[in-house]
C-alpha cells in the first residue's frame, strides 16, 4: 500500500506545477495541466475526508429518521427501518459507503418534502423537523467545501 | 501548428475557398482555453494581400451544455444586428465533411481578453457599468423584430418560469450521479413559491457573466460571447445569473467582482426601462443556483462516465456545485447568517 497517499497526490501536483507546466507548448496545453493540479488537489482534499464524511453524515441522517419515524407515513416508515436495520453494516470501502450514503440521502430528500407538506394539526412538529434537516444540510455544504486557487 | 490544428486549417481552406469563390489559405491554428461547451480555435484567413482573424467554434464530442448549435449562431446574429456588442458571425455550417464535425466561424476580435483575472483594476467601475447596461439593452430589445421566434420557442409569460425549473430539475435529476439534497430542497422552494409573470418577454443570453464577454485594456467590452444557452423568456433570469455569487466568490461584495450589487442592478434598470421587483429577483437568484447546480453535475456525468475526459468539467462538476450549494443553504436554510446578502434590500 502506499503509505502516505496524500502527500504522494501533493507532490504530483507540485511536480506538474513546477516542472512540466512551464514546458508547456502553447496557452491551451499550459490550461489543461494547471486544470488538472486543481483536481488533483482537490481529489487529495477528498481523499483525507472522505470516509469521516460518509460516517458522520450516516450517522446523522440516522438520528433524524430515527426521531421522525412514528410520525412519518406508513410508506417512509419502512424504509426509515430499512435503513435503520442496515446501520451496522460498516464496510469503509468507498464504493459501499457511496451505495449507503445514496439510499440515506435520497430518504432524506423524501423526509424533507414530506416535512414540507404535512404543514397542519401538527405544523410546529414538522417546521421542527424542516429546520433539523437544514441544520444537517448546512453541515452536508460545508463538509463538501473545497481548498482551491479558483 | 500540430497535427490537429494543421487538418483543421486544411479543412477551414477547403471550406473558405469554396464560400468565397477564390483561394483562401487557413494557418495559424491555436486552441483557445477555457472554452468548455465548444472546441473553439484562433485561426488567420488570408487570401491576396488580405489576412482576417477568424474564430471557429467546433461542436464538442461532449460538453458542459448540451446545446444547438444554430440557435446559439441565431442569438449571435441577432445580436449583432440590433447593435450589441458580439463578434460578427459569419459562417455556420452543418457538414461534417470539412473538419470532422458541424462548426461556426466568427470574426476575431483582437487585442483583448475575457479572463476574470485579467480584469484591469484601474477599470473595473467602468467596464461594470458597461456590463450591466448592455444586458439591460438586451433586455430591452424585442425578441419578434429580432426575427427570434422563428428559431426559439416563445413561451407562455405565465409558465415560462416553471418550464426552466422543470428543464434544470429534470437535468439534475437525469445526469446526477449522486442524490443531491440541497438541489432537490431549491427545487421544492421555487415550485411553492412561483415569480409573477415577466414584465415583458426578452431575449435570455442564459450564460451572461464575467468571463463570456470580451475587453480591451482600456476596459470597453467589445464582444459578448458564449450564447449557446439563449432563449426568449424573463429578463430577471439573466439578471439574477450575472448576480449569482459564484461568480464574485471570494468577494460577495462584489458583483461578478466589478461594482456592488447594488450599482450593477441601477446600470441595469436605466438601460432596459424595467424595474426589479425583489420578490420576483429573489425567486430567479435561487433559480439561478439551482441552473448552475443542473450544468454542474452535468459536466461531472460527462466526465465521470468517460464522454469527456477535460479537467474542467470535473472541477466544475466538484467545485462549483460545492460553491453553489453553500450559496443556496446561504439562500435557504432558516439558519443562515446570509453572507450573500439580497442585492435589492
Amino acid at each position: 500500500m502506499i503509505p502516505k497517499p496524500g502527500e504522494s497526490i501533493a507532490h504530483i501536483c507540485a511536480r506538474i506545477a513546477t516542472d512540466l507546466l512551464p514546458k508547456a507548448s502553447d496557452d491551451y496545453a499550459a490550461a489543461d495541466l494547471a486544470f488538472l493540479t486543481v483536481m488533483l488537489s482537490m481529489v487529495q482534499q477528498d481523499f483525507e475526508r472522505f470516509a469521516d464524511v460518509h460516517v458522520r453524515e450516516h450517522d446523522e441522517m440516522c438520528a433524524i429518521f430515527r426521531g421522525a419515524r412514528d410520525r412519518l407515513p406508513p410508506d417512509l416508515q419502512a424504509r426509515v427501518d430499512a435503513v435503520l436495520g442496515h446501520d451496522q453494516d460498516t464496510s469503509l470501502l468507498a464504493s459501499a459507503l457511496n451505495a449507503r450514503a445514496d439510499v440515506t440521502t435520497r430518504l432524506l430528500i423524501d423526509v424533507h418534502a414530506w416535512a414540507e407538506g404535512e404543514a397542519g394539526p401538527e405544523a410546529a412538529w414538522d417546521v421542527d423537523l424542516d429546520g433539523e434537516i437544514w441544520r444537517f444540510l448546512d453541515r452536508y455544504a460545508a463538509n463538501r467545501t473545497y481548498e482551491a486557487a479558483l | 501548428m500540430d497535427e490537429r490544428a494543421e487538418a483543421l486549417a486544411e479543412g477551414l481552406s477547403r471550406y473558405l475557398t469554396r464560400q468565397r469563390r477564390a483561394d483562401w489559405t487557413v494557418t495559424g491554428g491555436a486552441r483557445i482555453p477555457g472554452g468548455a461547451s465548444r472546441e473553439t480555435w484562433r485561426f488567420v484567413a488570408g487570401s491576396g494581400g488580405e489576412q482576417h482573424g477568424i474564430i471557429v467554434r467546433i461542436d464538442p464530442e461532449t460538453s458542459l451544455i448540451d446545446t444547438d448549435r444554430a440557435l446559439e449562431h441565431a442569438a449571435i446574429d441577432a445580436a449583432y444586428r440590433a447593435g450589441i456588442p458580439a463578434p460578427e458571425p459569419l459562417y455556420l455550417e452543418e457538414d461534417a465533411s470539412f473538419i470532422g464535425r458541424p462548426f461556426s466561424i466568427m470574426a476575431e476580435v483582437a487585442g483583448c481578453s475575457a479572463s476574470a483575472e485579467s480584469l484591469p483594476p484601474e477599470h473595473l467601475e467602468k467596464i461594470g457599468e458597461q456590463k450591466w447596461r448592455w444586458l439591460g439593452r438586451i433586455a430591452a430589445l424585442d425578441p419578434a423584430e429580432l426575427g427570434l421566434e422563428s428559431v426559439m420557442t416563445l413561451p407562455d409569460p405565465q409558465a415560462c418560469a416553471m418550464e426552466q425549473v422543470d428543464y434544470w430539475a429534470g437535468v439534475i435529476r437525469d445526469d446526477e450521479i449522486h442524490p443531491n439534497p440541497i438541489a432537490e430542497a431549491a427545487v421544492r422552494w421555487l415550485r411553492r413559491n412561483p415569480p409573477p409573470p415577466p414584465q415583458k418577454l426578452s431575449l435570455v443570453h442564459g450564460d451572461y457573466r464575467t468571463g463570456n464577454f470580451l475587453f480591451s485594456p482600456e476596459g470597453e467590452i467589445r464582444a459578448i460571447l458564449d450564447w449557446e444557452m439563449a432563449h426568449i423568456g424573463d429578463p430577471l433570469e439573466d439578471l439574477a445569473w450575472s448576480l449569482d455569487p459564484l461568480w464574485s466568490f471570494n468577494q460577495p461584495q462584489l458583483a461578478g467582482q466589478l461594482i456592488p450589487h447594488r450599482e450593477a442592478i441601477a446600470h441595469w434598470e436605466a438601460a432596459s426601462g424595467l424595474k426589479v421587483d425583489p420578490h420576483a429577483f429573489r425567486w430567479w437568484r435561487v433559480f439561478a443556483s439551482v441552473k448552475g447546480i443542473g450544468i454542474w453535475i452535468s459536466s461531472s456525468e460527462d466526465y465521470h462516465h468517460g464522454a469527456a475526459k477535460l479537467p474542467i468539467l470535473a472541477i466544475a462538476g466538484w467545485l462549483m456545485t460545492d460553491r453553489q450549494e453553500r450559496i443556496l443553504c446561504d439562500y435557504l436554510s432558516p439558519h443562515s447568517q446570509h453572507l450573500f446578502p439580497e442585492a435589492t434590500a
